[in-house]
């Protein structure tokens, strides 16, 4: 049995995105702090490493794609690389290591201390975004975290530099605002870079 | 709006960054409220054929049909997404059969590299598609010539049509109204990041609905 739908289902479900999207614009200044030392590391010639798993790995894709590829006219491409993009080397690195090393054992090789490590977790408590961003701090990367919940144990990492968190339970009325969120650090991080003055 | 009136200190020739800082974080508060606004209207807008497309998809999930989605760029990892969230949903929900064909890699560059790219999805539905299927594609622009492709081809099939456009929705408001794309989502918007982030909300919408209509 398929049961009918009416408008006033589709506006309960739209509904449920007004109250983080309120929320997060009252945390605007945490953004803009991200986007500068963001803007700091692609100016010291760092690379952006972005990861996640499930359909945060699609946002690691789409996160790289916004800066190699930025569809403003005139904006230059700066370098990205979506650890979570190549199904071989993932599930190679899963076999040997264990799900929980996937991205840590990218960054160890990968990743150096200019760049910047990206991790997504919808509920801040997935493990192997956990441990990328470990080895990141470990290896002097800019570590940044787009989470959702309550920030998880991702939050509470010691060493964490930038944390945007998404307070929802819905994971995808999170990721909805980590679109935006990447959507705007990728836009602002190209305002600061105008303006080298302010990087030093 | 000048650059100028919308980043003011970068403007005042002196590196002040709590300045800089500040005009960001209004810029930031000034997108939230856009895309506040912009899903807003589509709700207004389409509130109801949203509804009216989800208990569609389910008929063709209870049929036994497949999803396939496609898009190219950004909309490629919505693609992803897409699928994924019909794949493994929240544990309450049911795994419904998704794929994504852009993360066929060899496909692609093989079609791409041979054939043609307007074609890379164009061929793989021809090759797979059923008439209980669900083709889902997106493109910001609206313009994409694969995905006008693949939904050319899907529609002759007689697979349920789904697409996601921006702007006033291009070359894919045509194929609506030729009947090629059964149901076609408008982001009223010449923002690409906004039409990206409200058609992220309205397929998430869709897919919770889907759901709700098959409990």
């Amino acid at each position: 049995m398929i049961a009918d739908l009416t408008a006033a289902d589709t506006a309960e479900v739209f509904a449920r995105r007004s109250a983080p999207t309120d929320a997060l614009a009252t945390d605007a200044q945490t953004v803009a702090r991200a986007c500068h030392a963001m803007a700091q590391r692609f100016h010291r010639g760092g690379r952006l490493l972005a990861f996640g798993a499930g359909s945060a790995a699609a946002d690691a894709a789409h996160v790289v794609v916004e800066f190699v590829h930025p569809v403003i006219m005139g904006k230059r491409a700066l370098p990205a690389v979506n650890l979570a993009g190549d199904p071989a080397a993932m599930s190679a690195l899963t076999e040997r290591h264990g799900t929980d090393e996937s991205f840590a054992a990218q960054v160890y090789l990968q990743g150096q201390p200019a760049d910047i490590a990206l991790g997504f977790s919808v509920d801040g408590r997935n493990a192997a975004v956990l441990r990328g961003l470990e080895q990141a701090r470990d290896t002097g990367l800019l570590t940044v975290a787009l989470l959702g919940g309550h920030g998880g144990k991702i939050a509470e990492m010691p060493g964490l530099d930038h944390a945007i968190t998404v307070h929802s339970d819905d994971p995808l009325v999170v990721r909805e605002m980590h679109v935006t969120a990447y959507h705007v650090l990728w836009e602002l991080v190209h305002v600061f870079l105008d303006h080298p003055g302010v990087l030093t | 709006m000048t650059l100028e009136s919308l980043y003011p200190f970068l403007h005042a020739g002196k590196a002040d960054v709590n300045g800089v800082l500040s005009d960001v974080a209004r810029s930031t508060r000034d997108k939230l409220t856009e895309i506040a606004k912009l899903r807003d209207e589509v709700l207004a807008a389409d509130g109801e054929r949203i509804a009216v497309c989800a208990t569609a998809v389910a008929q063709r999930f209870a049929r036994g049909g497949r999803m396939i989605t496609f898009g190219n760029g950004g909309s490629s990892t919505d693609a992803e997404a897409l699928a994924t969230l019909f794949c493994a949903p929240r544990s309450a929900d049911r795994p419904l059969p998704a794929m994504s064909l852009t993360s066929d890699v060899a496909t692609l560059t093989a079609l791409a590299n041979d054939v043609g790219f307007e074609l890379v999805f164009a061929r793989p539905i021809a090759a797979a598609g059923r008439e209980c299927d669900i083709a889902v594609g997106l493109s910001t622009s609206g313009g994409s010539a694969n995905v006008l492709r693949g939904f050319a081809q899907a529609h002759d099939k007689g697979m349920l049509t789904v697409g996601f456009a921006g702007y006033s929705g291009g070359a894919m408001a045509e194929a609506a109204e030729r009947g090629e794309i059964d149901f076609l989502f408008v982001m009223p918007s010449a923002s690409v990041h906004r039409i990206q982030e409200a058609q992220t909300t309205t397929y998430h919408v869709l897919a919770e609905l889907t759901q709700r209509a098959l409990q």
